[in-house]
């Protein structure tokens, strides 16, 4: 929980820079990357209460983010949170409770079949290799014995008996949160004030989050001349984390242990009734690392203290002129700390005697915004203008220590370590400094056109290339206020618009700019250190030509809204990490390489299908984006897992997957087949099949693209007097996912002891067999290597949310003074349609996450189904 | 109003101001790394950038184990079963004669790593080679610190001849790739690299001549004594495996005979005291050691350790993901009163207990191997110099309570070589500079591939061929 999510506006637009749009909160940049160390990746976005938030705008297009210049070439996600409005004091109590659970299971061999396949495996190769079954050299033999040292001896006894791991791993995790919010007020002074508590587990065991935040935001008319105010939000997250996917002790990954490994070790041996592979139980069962024994037996917390905080004074100089001035602080201070018990120890190697490992990281961010405004109405001409400054300034600095040999697993702490076995501070910077301006003119209220310009300077470049001019052009027509279009009564509204603009992107990590040495280096207790980094002193920014033109309409007195919007994004200078021959002693440079263009359709229809006491609304949205890197000069780059990569190339969306075409199964022999997708010298394709023996032969070739061809929402609201009912679809079409991470193991015809899953009982058997499994073949490749057998479709339609309320009538409120009671129930992930074979096709591996390794699933766990009820209180 | 008007201006102005008089706020400098101009300016700089090469052959994608692992695991099926899931090391030990084989594919992790790591190495090497003037002597003796950069440049580049290349006696070695030779450091500024920054192949003889080239300075700059770091007896004795290499055998028996000699090693009393250096000795190596990576709880990771060892329940400070399974077969070449018979911890695998600590070092060379190959090359050249090649053997039979043998014959020498020297890296070496044959799988495929088969030899990296138009593959792999 708390994990990262990547949020892409209009696809991506960088390869190595950042995708990852800038969060504004109420004026300030947030820090938004992961500051995880442990684990996958999360998102300091949760240290904000949701509940706190009056709007969210996403502006994307260039001439909506040209005030953010630079820092906007992802799209802005601007986050304005409530103000206190004057009046009454207004006070809302809310309470929702529920639980969350995994909404999917896969289906995996059980201890029969698992058996079946691998003694057909071990078959194979005693056959091939000419020696009897039965013989005590063989494989055959080797895994009677492993089987049952693998089950406690139980197995031989009993064949059928299976264990379902994923019944270990899953939890039913309950959900608690309660929130209270104030707002009032009076003509000089308002304020919003809120507090939430929330404690949620999760749906797999060890995984546990619990957040409490409050807030002030006051706002105070001084003079009437100057007003000024204050936002303030602190939060405290705890989150109890798992280890990340590509680890033995994730717990997803137990579903590779053979399902008859009991889950619980039995009456009679050694450790009864612990977890299995628990000392003083045989630390060698399962075959892999238990991770319940990580759950049990180790903790790790992440602790956050969270602090947003900004103030502002707006002073009327004339009139028409103001000058506001905006400080604000993003403070995160958190503690990561773990300890690991010596039952750990087959997984946490050096915690023989107990690991304590501590620490902390402290970010400050800073942002300055100081500008003056002015508007000025002539005649039918509307004027306002804009030009000020922005300065940012954020550090990170970490500590880490590691203690190793505590006295007994009753000390924890590293103050009882008698070896410190790690220890290290860190600290790196970035500044942004900008000047920007803007006017905006409207004639006769039809015409609109905006003009801007910002200067943006970055501490990542050198001194030869550190700023960056990034201009913007908007024009809009408001037909529906022409004379031609008034007699019209299905028209409400019409509006064309347009908009040109350069943004710039420098999200590629501090100082690119300079080679460097890193003193990490250390051997046997000396100090080293090493080259790190190839500079590159030319460095410039990355730059994003945006255009966007767009109809927004409203039809039959507005009760049929929409916008259209078509744009085109290229991303100019873009800044590569491109390979270097590693005979430099390095691995990659960053260089301004290439281009790549993105362009789409956007629809958003709103409908009020009834009116009156019965209500429907209807919205619904979709949008279609197309990639393609247009030039990147033949690099080679590429992401993901080495094997089955995630690749960039010429004419092709970022982050295709790239890996020899599987040509399915030789129903003759059971082999795996792969194209050989060679140029023949007559400049067609070779669409002959090479097996195993051949596979360096099959040439590699785009084989999918993770990146959706349309992404939907459907929403209908339906409300009748007190009741409300809501329900929310999303889709996404047209995305491959790779299923490598888990198939090179669990989907691979048995060539491991990992258990299967169920879909690979269809392997080739006999001569004539046809099917796309080859023959199980134990510990000899047979199509597990990388290939187009493990990507598969990702496209889904989710039922993402159901909300039932009423509202009790105010008859009978009144009664108890009260002004607004409505309970309700939500549901979230109720309803999954896809062909997706593995958890959920909402995937990215925590540890190949990357700009463009997307799609990759390495034992993901599936999105939780929540089940909430609530209530919501107004006094 | 006026006044409050005035004051808000000045304000404004003040605040806009102090941002804009700080255009070089913008111009910082990275904390924790130190720029390329100035991080290599003193002795003290040098011996820094001289530590992190030795760091670098300690990384476990060198001598931190995987270049050693190879050797045992590659075609020996009958003898040692890799039950892990590391696809390339399943493929390189899945290697035979059958068809139905693994292949090693040129995405090979192991392929790629060893070699990235390796060059990453040499050009820390190059580096403190390229800028000796720093040095001054009051840190480090300037030629100890030329001597150990040439003997880790030197060491890579035989390995890498071996594991990339033809072996020395197989065809022309003036004809045969290696590897790309770099020998001069890469410059630190994206826009100073040029098409020499993608070296083609050099030959297998030229590759081995600068390894001798490297080493043989090196062993003349090195002291007699230098702690866990390369000594003039390291290096000799990296130049007695190039010499075996190449079969030359006058060299081989000169160089290991001066390592024996110089007194700076004895065997230990007993095998077991060989192993469990940081369990049983609190990380003190043994005398026998001539060279090893040396691990301690804050640094360094046993790459032997992470696929021979296991967690053993009764022996606290094991570890190891246990994936590598001592066949009987190979059990069974061992003589009933040999102490390395018993050698090995039963599981649901049979594990060496060579590996077994989780800090114990990494042996790169131990003194029990220039006595074998000082008894090989005397039998080979039929001298005895030092001693009698029979005496060197029952040197080292005697310390694992094995009785004199009468006489010795070369089978016996490469059996004894074999069975003493097993998991530490000499395997597939032996059986190539010897011509023989690797295991097969199974009792009516006896053989596995032959010593200049393409099959064990790995393939250039995939990701280098991209990169590097200039870079040929390996024959098997096109």
């Amino acid at each position: 929980m708390g994990q990262a999510v990547s949020v892409r506006v209009r696809g991506n637009s960088s390869i190595s820079a950042s995708n990852e749009p800038l969060y504004v909160v109420d004026g300030v940049p947030i820090t938004t990357g992961s500051q995880s160390n442990f684990g996958g990746a999360t998102n300091p976005l949760v240290d904000l209460n949701p509940n706190d938030i009056e709007s969210m705008e996403i502006l994307k297009d260039a001439a909506a983010g040209a005030i953010y210049g630079s820092r906007a070439a992802n799209g802005v996600v601007l986050i304005t949170t409530k103000k206190g409005k004057s009046g009454k004091t207004q006070v809302t109590f809310n309470y929702q409770t529920g639980y969350s659970e995994s909404s999917r299971r896969v289906a995996f061999a059980n201890s029969e079949q698992y058996a079946t396949l691998l003694f057909e495996g071990a078959k194979y190769l005693d056959d091939a290799n000419g020696i009897p079954t039965n013989d005590p050299g063989s494989d055959t033999e080797f895994l009677n014995g492993f089987f049952d040292y693998n089950s406690y001896g139980q197995w031989a006894a009993n064949k059928t008996k299976t264990y379902e791991w994923q019944d270990v791993v899953f939890q039913k995790g309950a959900y608690n949160q309660a929130d209270i919010q104030f707002s009032g007020g009076n003509e000089n002074t308002k304020f919003f004030a809120s507090g939430q508590y929330l404690k949620q587990g999760g749906i797999i065991i060890g995984n546990e989050l619990e957040r409490m935040t409050g807030r002030l935001n006051l706002d105070q008319k001084v003079t009437d001349w100057l007003t000024i105010g204050m936002n303030m939000n602190f939060a405290r997250t705890y989150n109890r984390r798992l280890p990340d996917d590509n680890a033995f002790s994730n717990p997803l990954q137990s579903v590779a242990l053979p399902p008859l490994t009991p889950n619980v070790i039995p009456v009679g041996q050694p450790g009864a009734g612990l977890p299995a592979g628990t000392p003083p139980g045989d630390l060698q069962i399962p075959i892999y690392y238990n991770p319940q024994i990580t759950v049990d037996y180790s903790r790790f917390a992440q602790e956050s203290f969270r602090n947003f905080s900004s103030s502002y004074a707006t002073a009327k100089l004339l009139p028409g002129l103001i000058f506001q001035t905006e400080f604000g602080f993003d403070v995160l201070s958190q503690t990561e700390e773990g300890y690991f018990q010596s039952q750990t120890r087959r997984n946490q190697t050096r915690a023989t005697r107990g690991l304590g490992t501590n620490r902390s990281t402290f970010i400050m961010n800073y942002n300055t915004n100081n500008y003056f405004n002015y508007t000025k109405k002539f005649g039918k001409s509307d004027l306002s203008a804009t030009v000020g400054m922005q300065y940012q300034q954020s550090s990170t600095r970490t500590n880490f220590t590691e203690g190793l040999d505590f006295p007994s697993d009753s000390y924890q702490k590293i103050a009882s370590a008698a070896t410190i076995s790690g220890g290290s501070s860190t600290e790196t910077q970035f500044r942004f400094l900008s000047y920007f301006a803007r006017a905006n003119y409207k004639f006769a209220d039809k015409y609109l056109l905006t003009l801007s310009g910002r200067i943006d300077g970055s501490s990542r470049f050198g001194a030869n290339n550190r700023y960056g001019f990034f201009p913007a052009v908007s024009a809009g027509w408001i037909l529906s206020e022409e004379g031609f279009l008034k007699g019209i009564e299905v028209i409400s509204f019409l509006k064309l618009r347009g908009s040109y603009g350069i943004v710039g992107n420098s999200e590629i990590g501090n100082f690119p700019q300079l080679g460097l040495y890193t003193g990490d280096a250390s051997y046997v207790g000396i100090g080293g250190q090493r080259p790190s980094q190839i500079g590159n002193p030319n460095l410039r920014w990355e730059t994003n030509k945006q255009f966007d033109i767009g109809i927004d309409f409203g039809f039959f007195n507005n009760r049929l809204t929409g916008e259209i919007d078509y744009y085109n994004r290229r991303s100019e200078d873009l800044l590569l990490n491109v390979n270097l021959s590693s005979t430099t002693g390095f691995n990659s440079v960053v260089r301004n390489l290439g281009s790549l263009e993105n362009t789409g359709f956007e629809l958003v229809l709103n409908s009020q299908n009834t009116v009156g006491a019965f209500k429907w609304n209807t919205s619904f949205n979709i949008a279609a984006n197309r990639g393609k890197v247009l030039n990147i000069n033949g690099q080679i780059i590429t992401g993901g897992l080495a094997a089955l990569p995630n690749r960039v190339q010429e004419g092709q969306n970022i982050g295709v997957f790239y890996a020899p075409e599987y040509a399915g199964v030789d129903p003759a022999n059971g082999d795996a087949l792969f194209y050989k997708n060679t140029a023949n010298p007559d400049g067609t394709i070779d669409r002959s099949t090479v097996n195993n023996a051949n596979y360096s032969q099959a040439a590699r070739t785009v084989v999918g693209d993770p990146n959706p061809d349309y992404v939907m929402g459907l929403t209908n609201s339906f409300s009748y007097k007190g009741i409300d009912l809501s329900v929310l679809f999303s889709a996404v079409l047209g995305n491959d996912i790779s299923i490598y991470g888990l198939g090179q193991y669990s989907s691979a015809n048995a060539i491991y002891e990992d258990n299967q899953t169920a879909d690979q009982m269809a392997r080739w058997q006999k001569p004539g067999d046809i099917t796309r499994v080859p023959q199980a073949r134990y510990y000899a490749g047979n199509g597990n290597q990388a290939s187009s057998r493990f990507i598969v479709d990702g496209s889904f339609v989710r039922l993402r949310n159901v909300s039932l309320g009423y509202t009790l009538p105010k008859s009978l409120l009144n009664r108890v003074k009260l002004d607004r009671v409505r309970i309700y129930v939500t549901g979230q992930n109720l309803a999954l349609f896809t062909s997706y074979p593995l958890w959920d096709p909402e995937v990215n591996a925590d540890s190949f996450d990357s700009n463009i390794a997307k799609g990759n699933d390495f034992y993901t766990p599936p999105q939780p189904r929540t089940i909430l009820f609530g209530i919501n209180i107004g006094l | 109003m006026k006044k409050n008007i005035i004051i808000t201006s000045l304000l404004a102005l003040a605040l806009l101001g102090i941002p804009f008089g700080c255009a070089d706020r913008l111009d910082i400098k990275p904390f924790q790394s130190q720029a390329s101009d100035v991080g290599l300016k003193t002795e003290s700089d040098l011996v820094g950038t001289l530590i992190g090469a030795y760091d670098g052959l300690q990384d476990t994608d060198s001598y931190g184990g995987d270049i050693m692992l190879l050797s045992d695991l590659w075609a020996n099926r009958a003898h040692l079963r890799f039950r892990g899931t590391f696809a390339g090391l399943v493929q390189i030990a899945s290697i035979t004669n059958t068809s139905t084989s693994s292949v090693i594919t040129t995405d090979n992790a192991w392929a790629r790593d060893i070699w990235a790591n390796a060059y990453r190495t040499i050009n820390i090497a190059n580096l403190v080679l390229e800028n000796l003037s720093l040095s001054v002597g009051a840190v480090r003796p300037t030629n100890t610190v030329q001597g150990e950069a040439l003997f880790i440049r030197g060491s890579l580049y035989f390995e890498l001849a071996r594991l990339y290349g033809r072996n020395w006696q197989d065809g022309d070695p003036n004809q045969n790739l290696a590897v790309p030779l770099v020998l001069t450091s890469t410059p630190f500024e994206e826009n100073k690299l040029t098409d020499a920054n993608l070296p083609a192949r050099a030959t297998v003889a030229a590759v081995y001549a600068q390894a001798k080239a490297d080493l043989t300075l090196a062993s003349t700059l090195l002291p007699s004594s230098n702690l866990h770091y390369a000594s003039k007896w390291a290096a000799l004795a990296q130049l007695s495996r190039i010499a075996l290499m190449q079969g030359d055998f006058a060299a081989a028996l000169d160089a290991s005979n001066q390592v024996i000699q110089s007194g700076v090693y004895t065997l230990a009393p007993a095998f077991n005291d060989l192993w469990f250096n940081f369990i049983n000795f609190g990380g003190v190596a043994p005398k026998e050691y001539v060279f090893y990576m040396r691990m301690t709880q804050q640094d360094g990771t046993n790459g032997l350790n992470t696929y021979y060892g296991a967690t053993i329940s009764s022996i606290p400070g094991t570890a190891g993901r246990g994936d590598c399974d001592v066949q009987t077969a190979f059990v069974n070449l061992h003589e009933t009163a040999d102490v390395r018979r018993g050698y090995f911890q039963v599981t649901s695998r049979r594990l060496s207990r060579k590996h077994l600590d989780r800090f114990g070092h990494v042996p790169v060379i131990r003194l029990s191997e220039m006595y074998l190959t000082r008894a090989e090359a005397n039998f080979r050249l039929g001298s005895t110099t030092g001693d009698t090649p029979l005496n060197d053997i029952n040197r080292v039979r005697n310390r694992v309570g094995l009785a004199n043998l009468a006489v010795v014959d070369l089978a016996a020498i490469l059996l004894e070589r074999s069975l003493e020297l097993a998991f530490e890296g000499h395997r597939l070496h032996d059986i190539k500079r010897t011509q023989g044959v690797t295991l097969g799988s199974s009792a009516t495929a006896p053989n596995g591939p032959a010593w200049n088969s393409p099959k064990l030899i790995l393939p250039i990296p995939l990701r280098e061929i991209e990169v590097n138009k200039k870079l040929v593959q390996n024959e098997g792999y096109q």
